[in-house]
């Protein structure tokens, strides 16, 4: 009889924890489901997927050279070497102007990621909000202290100071924009974390919720040193051809860098590991073929940089793309833990409303192809222009100059057709 | 359970949270002015450079690409996503309106923030290091991107204030709300000004240099400066005047009613002080000096740019995009296109603390016990936007607001027959069922005899667990 009574109860109890979740997962849904934008989506979400997949890549790779470029800047600047003292001021030169080039490339997955998971951000970034505001004050003070590093750089412990100063900001950023990334893999929590469980409303904006260390450890620490150390085999690759650079010095720099890359790499890679390991077990994540890739990207990267080891200069450009493999099979595994975790309660960007539109995702196309001429022939000019030996002028070669013509063409004719576009609508609706 | 869109909700004591995202857009509208005013000059000056053979033009061109660099690239870059990051946690379904219906117009607009910022690397680094006409082109491929970033920026402000035309809200043409009755005098009035910024910091930067350069190419520098600046606020006054003619009505109101003096007053002031410097550095270039321009330059900030994006802000009440969503983040209006309804009517009929996912279970069925702190939620969510809820000082303060109004009766009939039956042009519609407008009421009545002002923090006598069981015995 007792036991009877006892396994009614274990039912009665199993029963209300199963359908409480159930109710519970219904319940977090409907919020989901509500706080995507009534306007929808002026386009196919997989393409904002796809592109928020690749532009967050491009981002992270240069937050990596800013923030690996003042580890690098640091310890060089700790030693009295002539060559160390070098190699730090050219990797201080690389996190200066990699800031600049994290901060634009940011902004393109920013964008993407509000089209289609505004739910998740707007909610994490609200969360925490002072510290969401914060990230850009840091972002500002970091980015200060890194010029204040570049403009002391002849006074080496001045600029030392600054550097780690710059870097403390930078990491502390990185912190930020991490918590909001991760508070919002957890739809089922938010409520109960802005409410305390219900005893109040967090309206300060000073709370954080959550905070994963090996996340943290893995998508920026790590791959910070691991990716400067192959821009440091890219330089020894791209300043070997120039008469008036020490070679030595190229390829001393070049064998430091990958031999920094290999050991950094390994710490990568056990932390997404063990980031691996911290996924709660029902987002199904440890099962999944995303999460495997991620891992063997990055192992195929840590052999192609092994086998640099000896001839740093001539693997610069097979580490670059095997680095470049590993870090977008990452930004893949990243987009799909929103994907599993967003699952749990029935969202899909995939079912996102669409209100389709074909002009705007125009203007972008154009945009996009006139800019890349732009970027072809400002990039190739720059390029040139860094090979070429202190003191000369580089002269451009006649196809350069019909290259230049046409990009000024390109860009005027834009300008044009955005200005007239907007003269006919204006004329035909207030004419 | 209905409930709506809303996120969780961010309260800033006194001041405000507008007022963070405006310390942050103001820096921001300097540094940018500055960038793409001072892009068009230098490339004019590189071409005189080339064209009269002038080759130390390109030095002062060099000092200012630095210049412009370190302040304007610097803290414009990061201001600019910093306003996006502010409106972010201060009006969330404000910007999520926008990027829904602009996300493209901005990912065009981020194609030429890239050649911008490294296009102002790559001119520092090659000038002297290629060709001249190589050099040339780069600086008005330069000027141009630089100038299309604000070309997109202001369709996209302007819908912000207003779609312009009733037509959008069944269209709902991207066309439409872009180029918006607003945008043509908006960009004109920003191109004038624009010049007028680089050019009394390109002053500054002239007057350092008077020293290293030869008095014709110091003059000419000057001269070439100080014209564009006139240009800039005689045409920046002139598109002003069409700008406000473009105005909604409300704006008008807002305009003579609300905005005080001390707003408007700093900005003609500024602008007289701007023009006679130019006047000034025209007629005599030798007695241009730094401490004169490099403070004008700083009182551009102080006296015009920050008002000017106060009273921009302002105007734009009580609404944060395309006269559809209020600044308390409620969507007030529908918009056929798009398949948007209104959430008034669901607030009115079940209540704003009910279909807010982020209020407690607690304060979601109101009491005697609870009903001070739900009325303090209500402020919050409806009415921090704009006030105090908490205080007497600071902005627009309840505590002054609704001074002498201790008895709930009283201020409720306040409430009701002023606020939500018959609201003013700058305020949205007061909403929600009438247990809790007597809530709110007995909230501010509590807090005006408290001396006007309370904590902001919200005290929950329930649990959601226990409030939860109260609902479902
Ligand atoms: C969109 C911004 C906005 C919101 C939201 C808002 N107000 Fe106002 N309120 C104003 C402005 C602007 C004034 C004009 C007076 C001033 O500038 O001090 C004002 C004035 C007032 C006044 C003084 C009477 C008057 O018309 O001058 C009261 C009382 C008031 N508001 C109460 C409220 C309450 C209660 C709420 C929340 C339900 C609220 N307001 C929400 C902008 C707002
Ligand atoms: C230089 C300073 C910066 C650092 C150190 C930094 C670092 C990072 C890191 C570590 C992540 C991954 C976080 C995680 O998933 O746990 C991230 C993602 C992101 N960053 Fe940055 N970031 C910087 C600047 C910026 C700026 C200025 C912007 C916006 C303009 C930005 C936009 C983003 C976005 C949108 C994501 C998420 C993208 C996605 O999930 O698709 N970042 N950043």
């Amino acid at each position: 009889m007792k036991d009877m009574i006892r396994w009614f109860l274990l039912f009665i109890l199993s029963f209300m924890l199963i359908g409480g979740k159930w109710a519970f997962a219904g319940d977090v849904g409907a919020m989901l489901k509500a706080m995507a934008d009534p306007a929808g989506a002026p386009f196919y979400p997989v393409v904002m997927q796809v592109l928020q997949v690749l532009t967050w890549m491009l981002h992270m790779i240069f937050v990596y050279t800013s923030i690996g470029g003042l580890f690098f800047t640091i310890y060089g600047f700790t030693k009295k070497e002539e060559r160390w003292q070098r190699l730090a001021k050219a990797t201080l030169e690389l996190s200066k102007v990699s800031v600049s080039l994290a901060i634009v490339l940011g902004v393109a997955p920013l964008l993407f990621y509000q089209v289609i998971y505004d739910p998740l951000w707007y909610t994490s970034a609200n969360l925490s909000a002072w510290w969401y505001v914060l990230f850009i004050v840091f972002l500002l003070i970091g980015y200060y202290f890194i010029w204040g590093a570049y403009f002391t750089k002849d006074k080496p412990s001045m600029s030392m100071l600054m550097s780690v100063l710059g870097v403390l900001f930078l990491l502390l950023v990185g912190f930020i924009i991490h918590v909001v990334n991760y508070q919002a893999l957890y739809p089922e929590k938010w409520v109960e974390w802005y409410t305390d469980g219900g005893r109040t409303m967090n309206i300060s904006g000073w709370n954080i919720y959550a905070f994963n260390v090996f996340r943290y450890l893995s998508f920026l620490v790590f791959p910070s040193i691991a990716v400067t150390g192959v821009f440091l085999m890219l330089y020894n690759w791209y300043f070997r051809s120039r008469e008036d650079m020490d070679k030595d010095y190229l390829d001393w720099a070049g064998k430091l860098g990958a031999r920094s890359a290999m050991y950094a790499g390994i710490g990568w890679l056990v932390s997404h590991i063990l980031y691996i390991f911290t996924i709660p077990a029902d987002w199904g994540a440890k099962g999944s073929i995303f999460t495997w890739l991620s891992v063997l990207g990055l192992v195929l990267c840590a052999g192609v940089v092994f086998s640099s080891q000896k001839n740093p200069a001539k693997m610069a450009i097979p580490s670059l793309l095997a680095g470049s493999v590993a870090l977008l099979l990452i930004a893949v595994f990243r987009e799909y833990l929103r994907v599993a975790s967003t699952a749990r309660f029935g969202y899909s960007i995939y079912s996102y409303k669409l209100n389709l539109e074909f002009l705007s995702p125009l203007l972008f196309l154009g945009t996009l192809l006139t800019g890349l001429v732009l970027y072809a022939y400002a990039w190739w000019m720059a390029y040139q222009a860094g090979k070429t030996p202190k003191g000369k002028v580089y002269e451009a070669s006649e196809t350069e100059h019909h290259l230049g013509d046409l990009s000024v063409f390109v860009v005027i004719l834009w300008a044009i057709v955005f200005i007239g576009v907007g003269l006919i609508v204006v004329v035909r609706n207030y004419g | 359970m209905d409930v709506l869109g809303f996120y969780p909700m961010w309260y800033v004591p006194v001041v405000g949270s507008g007022f963070v995202i405006a310390i942050i857009a103001a820096i921001h509208v300097m540094a940018s002015h500055t960038s793409v005013g001072a892009s068009i000059l230098l490339a004019y000056l590189a071409t005189k450079a080339y064209r009269e053979n002038q080759p130390q033009i390109y030095d002062y061109i060099k000092k200012y690409l630095l210049g412009l660099l370190v302040f304007s690239y610097v803290s414009g870059s990061i201001t600019g996503p910093g306003i996006w990051f502010s409106a972010t946690v201060v009006n969330p379904r404000g910007i999520s309106a926008l990027i829904h219906n602009f996300v493209w117009v901005w990912a065009a607009e981020w194609v030429w923030f890239i050649a911008e910022v490294t296009l102002v690397y790559i001119l520092f680094y090659t000038l002297g290091k290629i060709d001249q006409k190589s050099w040339l082109r780069l600086a008005w491929t330069f000027a141009i991107s630089s100038w299309a970033t604000m070309y997109i920026i202001v369709g996209i402000l302007s819908f912000m204030l207003s779609p312009g035309h009733e037509k959008w809200f069944t269209t709902g043409s991207i066309l439409d709300a872009f180029y918006n009755k607003n945008y043509f005098p908006h960009l004109l009035e920003r191109t004038s000004y624009m010049f007028a910024i680089a050019g009394t910091v390109g002053l500054a930067i002239a007057a350092l240099m008077k020293k290293d350069l030869p008095e014709k190419v110091y003059k000419d520098i000057v001269k070439t400066l100080s014209y564009w600046g006139i240009g800039g606020i005689v045409f920046g006054l002139m598109f002003f005047a069409w700008y406000v003619s473009t105005l909604p009505e409300r704006s008008h109101v807002i305009l003579e009613k609300v905005i005080p003096l001390y707003l408007k007053l700093p900005i003609m002031l500024i602008i007289l002080v701007v023009l006679a410097h130019f006047v000034l550095a025209a007629v005599r270039p030798q007695a241009v000096r730094f401490w004169m321009a490099y403070p004008i330059y700083a009182l551009i900030f102080f006296m015009g740019v920050y008002p000017e994006e106060k009273i921009r802000e302002t105007i734009r009440k009580p609404y944060v995009a395309g006269e559809f969503v209020w600044v308390n983040q409620i969507i007030s209006r529908d918009v056929p296109a798009k398949g948007i309804k209104s959430e008034v009517p669901v607030i009115d009929q079940k209540g704003l603390l009910t279909v807010n996912p982020f209020v407690p279970e607690g304060l979601k069925k109101i009491n005697s016990q609870n009903e001070i702190m739900a009325g303090k939620a209500i402020a919050i969510l409806q009415c921090s936007g704009c006030h105090n809820v908490t205080g007497s000082t600071g902005l627009r303060p309840f505590g002054q607001k609704f001074a002498g109004m201790t008895d709930p009766n009283a201020v409720y009939g306040f409430l009701t027959s002023y606020l939500r039956d018959n609201h003013p042009p700058y305020m949205p519609k007061l909403v929600g069922t009438d247990e809790e407008i007597k809530a709110l009421s007995a909230y501010i009545a509590h807090m005006i005899s408290k001396g006007g002002s309370v904590s902001a923090k919200i005290e929950v006598p329930n649990t959601s667990a226990e409030a939860k069981k109260e609902v479902q015995p």
